[in-house]
């Protein structure tokens, strides 16, 4: 494995990075914390750049945005006081979902981000809290949607671009603001079958005024509910709309079987992972169901 | 074959290597003779193959060697203080907690890192550091007792040494 590779390059800034990138002819791979790029062995590599010492290892507030350089291990997400005060603490939560500890610490956000797997646990809680990538490549620096990102992220088109962070807005405020993340994995460090992440805020008689659910594992890319989201805005969350948008989920997602469930499972799960999500945003709302 | 120099610190002593550049960490330590840094899934799955890295536990199936520049690696050779063994490996071996002994190293590395890290751990806690560790002999249950008994042991032993020195005061 790996047997190719003339060059190990560690670049101490983007730009350096990629530079080497862009000169790789394609035979260049970045590598950060190496636990997918080392599992996945692909053997026509013949350069690694690993960003590790580019300085793409931050926590910090930006204004009014949450920004976290791509080389931000799991690990780091867990502890960081900074991630514990946004949106309740919830990338936090899912960071210590994924893997062990021993992958944790070395498994980056942006890797997750870029290995652009259906079942990427940070994904749909990022999804839910609207977030961007920020990518740089020849033309400079650019910010677009973490949902068109992932589209692509396992095609050519970023091929000579590098992820540089992950931006996070303000999510909304004001009080009934509630998230959630669920997972259901044949073990507790086990890849997801499938995760739901969902935001909830309610207005004073309880009906939802900002609602965001988004799914993995469940469909090409982790992709948000839009139609069961715009299905509750306005309404009541009591248990009649609850399976409602069980119902709608099952409906939007388009689940594939394999060794670890069965397409028919994985769409089951998703109503079932999704009234849970929602619950939990309720039960801490305050409001009875 | 293209090389490249790997300098590194490995159980306190600081090496020099010669690495090719796509070698993994894993591969390299063993062929230096750490034969504690056990080759299992090769995949990040099982934990055999755990190292602490500046003093935090990880797959060093996962890392290229290359990475391992001018870091701080501990080996389950290394936890041993000479012939005088951790108290976590009194515990294992007073708890019945090893068997064939593959996944052993790397469990003590990460409970070792735990209790650097938290003196006095959960069950839970205890367990979610072992996470990352299969076992395929007596299970997990002596592993988490004897890691639970380490801890109070060192935390006695903080202890005593405490009073020790109020009283030498």
């Amino acid at each position: 494995m790996f047997d190719k590779v003339e060059a190990f390059y560690r670049p101490a800034n983007v730009r350096e990075a990629l530079r080497l990138l862009q000169s790789g002819k394609g035979q260049a791979r970045v590598v950060a914390g190496g636990t997918d790029v080392v599992v996945e062995g692909d053997d026509s590599v013949r350069f690694l750049i690993d960003i590790t010492h580019a300085g793409l290892s931050y926590i910090r507030q930006r204004r009014a945005a949450w920004v976290i350089g791509a080389t931000t291990t799991m690990a780091e997400l867990e502890e960081s006081e900074l991630i514990h005060a946004l949106a309740g603490g919830l990338l936090s939560r899912v960071a210590r979902w994924c893997g062990s500890a021993l992958v944790r610490n070395l498994a980056t956000l942006g890797g997750n981000m870029a290995n652009g797997s259906p079942a990427a646990d940070m994904a749909t809680p990022l999804l839910v809290l609207d977030a961007a990538v920020v990518m740089l490549d020849a033309r400079g620096r650019r910010k677009l949607p973490l949902a068109e990102y992932l589209a692509g992220a396992r095609t050519k088109r970023y091929s000579k671009s590098l992820l540089v962070e992950v931006v996070v807005p303000e999510p909304p405020d004001g009080k009934g603001c509630r998230w959630s993340f669920q997972k259901l994995g044949r073990t507790a460090v086990d890849i997801s079958l499938v995760n739901v992440a969902a935001g909830l805020q309610l207005d004073f008689r309880g009906r939802v005024k900002w609602a965001r659910i988004a799914l993995g594992a469940v469909a090409p890319t982790p992709m948000r509910a839009a139609g069961a989201e715009q299905r509750m805005t306005g309404r009541v969350l009591d248990q009649a709309l609850l399976a409602e948008i069980g119902a709608e989920v099952a409906r939007e997602v388009s689940p594939i079987s394999d060794a670890r469930a069965s397409a028919e499972y994985r769409r089951e799960i998703c109503s079932v992972l999704t009234r849970r999500a929602l619950e939990e945003c309720s039960a801490h709302a305050e409001c009875s169901l | 074959m293209k090389t490249m120099e790997l300098h590194l610190t490995v159980n306190g002593k600081s090496l020099n290597w010669s690495i090719s550049p796509g070698e993994l960490l894993l591969d390299v330590l063993r062929r230096q003779g750490y034969f504690g840094v056990k080759r299992g899934c090769e995949k990040g799955e099982c934990g055999a193959c755990a190292i602490l890295l500046d003093g935090k536990p990880i797959n060093s199936c996962l890392m290229f060697a290359a990475q391992a520049e001018g870091r701080q690696i501990l080996t389950i050779e290394g936890v041993a203080d000479g012939g005088k063994l951790d108290p976590l490996q009194e515990a294992f071996l007073d708890h019945g907690a090893v068997q064939c002994g593959f996944c052993t190293g790397g469990m003590v590395l990460s409970a070792k890192a735990l209790l650097d890290r938290r003196s006095d751990p959960s069950e839970e806690e205890v367990r979610e550091a072992l996470a990352g560790h299969l076992c395929r002999c007596t299970g997990y249950r002596k592993p988490v007792d004897a890691v639970l008994a380490a801890a109070s042991r060192r935390k006695n032993r903080a202890r005593r040494m405490k009073v020790a020195g109020e009283v030498a005061r």
